[in-house]
């Protein structure tokens, strides 16, 4: 993979950095009157998730990391590994859980997800903003409480737990906001 | 448009009655020299002239400084200059390739004496907030935890390392000006002026040094870099020393080193009166001037 100098940074750059693919959020340049420019950069670490701040000097060179961030369809999980699919090559990739974080929660069969790929090796996955999940548990509802005023825990099929309103009932599907894990409507 | 065009005229103004009221005389010094700068980080801008006749490169000056100073070195008493200057390669935020630069030299001032007038000088523009006086040491110590003066470069690389800044240099002032820079400067923001004094002598750079430390401060207002000051070195020898070392680390790095400036070296044979200097970026002085406060 190429290097990269310090002047081709910009927001969305993916580098290696301690062994691990990174990607620049931010890169703030300071030139001191009678100093050397150095670049401040903001990554986001594509393995960890942890957000890392280093310093550069101008015109230093770092290893680019080959990331990439393909649409891929859910198909099945196998005990051990998540299955997706790339639906222009029909390529298959199995993520393990380490790869999977949150993302499992909101697994829906035939959703289209992105899959973050380095050296062709799958390493994170970021579900749909919105999946309908069904509720396999929570407390009886209370009928003719429509206004949704307060809330209750509901277990999700896929193992989450979401706050819903009190109307809401186990075998509803009921649409979540992954970003946020909040109830976002019953359609 | 014409506010803004306006604001930047009566400033300009401000500034030209403050020396005339201290009788420091106004100069016009050449901006196209033989020579380029010699500071290890400051890149002169290089044009081909008289392509028809005789050609030659020529260079844009990055600071009257070394023309000024040939003035002082021929008597001309205490003297400013207000001019466009220009630099290569600079990038950031606030830098830029042309910028306008007030440069002024008070004889008999230290450096000291030329903070008091330049406080003066703020004041006579707007600025009035509070003024803080800190030596580099202190900045250091209070913001950073560093004993910056007696710290070796092998230590200050492990406490860079620590705050995840680069550690790959290959002189100690780069690795304190980027502890500095990263450290220290985000906590000057809430200082409306502040003056740094006493550099390492590693950064003495035209200073005269005394010692672990260099006659050099630096005004910063609200974090940022606005002025640049020295208790001026006299003497012709001093000179051809900074340069010389200055040439060979730009050797070093790859960058052009061109020949010592013997001109400018002849001209200091008289050596410079006792004297303090400082250059001051005007956009950036500007950007701080409050609306509305110039009479």
């Amino acid at each position: 993979m190429a290097n990269y100098s310090t002047s081709q940074f910009k927001n969305g750059l993916k580098l290696i950095l301690d062994g691990n693919p990174c990607s620049i959020i931010s890169n703030e340049i300071r030139k001191p009157g009678k100093g050397q420019a150095s670049n401040k950069v903001r990554l986001k670490d594509l393995i960890t998730g942890k957000t890392l701040e280093k310093t550069f000097k101008s015109g230093e060179s770092v290893e680019g990391a080959d990331v990439m961030e393909l649409d891929m369809q859910y198909l099945y999980n196998d005990g051990d590994t998540y299955n997706f699919m790339d639906p222009e090559s029909f390529e298959q990739y199995a993520v393990d859980e380490t790869g999977m974080d949150e993302a499992k929660g909101y697994l829906v069969e035939q959703d289209m997800c992105v899959v973050t790929l380095w050296n062709n090796n799958p390493i994170s996955v970021t579900p749909p903003n919105h999946v309908m999940l069904e509720v396999v548990d929570t407390d009886p509802g209370l009928k003719g409480d429509t206004a949704g005023t307060g809330g209750k825990p509901a277990t999700m099929n896929t193992g989450v737990v979401v706050q819903v309103p009190l109307f809401i009932s186990i075998g509803e599907k009921v649409k979540v906001d992954t970003r946020t894990n909040e109830y976002a409507g019953r359609t | 448009m014409r506010d803004a065009l306006k604001q930047r005229s009566d400033f300009l103004a401000n500034i030209r009655q403050f020396f005339s009221q201290r009788k420091v005389v106004e100069v016009c010094t050449p901006q196209l020299l033989g020579y380029p700068a010699t500071d290890v980080y400051i890149d002169s801008i290089a044009m081909q002239v008289n392509q028809k006749i005789e050609p030659k490169t020529q260079y844009l000056h990055t600071s009257p400084e070394l023309e000024m100073k040939k003035l002082l070195a021929n008597g001309s008493g205490d003297i400013y200059q207000i001019c466009q200057v220009f630099r290569d390669n600079e990038q950031g935020e606030h830098n830029f390739n042309e910028f306008t630069m007030l440069e002024y030299y008070r004889l008999g001032f230290d450096r000291y004496q030329l903070m008091d007038d330049m406080v003066k000088l703020l004041q006579c523009l707007g600025l009035c907030g509070s003024v803080h006086r800190l030596s580099y040491a202190q900045v250091f110590n209070e913001f950073a935890n560093i004993d910056i003066l007696n710290t070796n470069f092998d230590a200050l690389k492990k406490i860079a390392k620590t705050h995840g800044l680069c550690t790959d240099f290959e002189w100690i002032e780069d690795l304190q000006i980027l502890l500095f820079t990263h450290l220290i400067e985000p906590k000057l923001i809430d200082l409306s002026i502040c003056f740094i004094y006493d550099y390492p002598n590693s950064q003495s750079a035209l200073a005269k040094v005394e010692g672990q430390v260099a006659h050099r401060f630096e005004l910063y207002l609200e974090g940022v870099e606005v002025a640049n000051g020295y208790d001026e070195l006299q003497y012709q020898a001093d000179y051809r020393q900074v340069f010389a070392n200055d040439i060979k680390k730009r050797h070093q790095l790859g960058k052009y080193s061109p020949k010592l400036d013997e001109g400018f070296l002849n001209a200091l044979q008289n050596s410079l009166p006792p004297c303090a200097g400082v250059a001051i970026g005007i956009e950036r002085l500007l950007s701080k001037v409050p609306k509305n406060a110039l009479k």
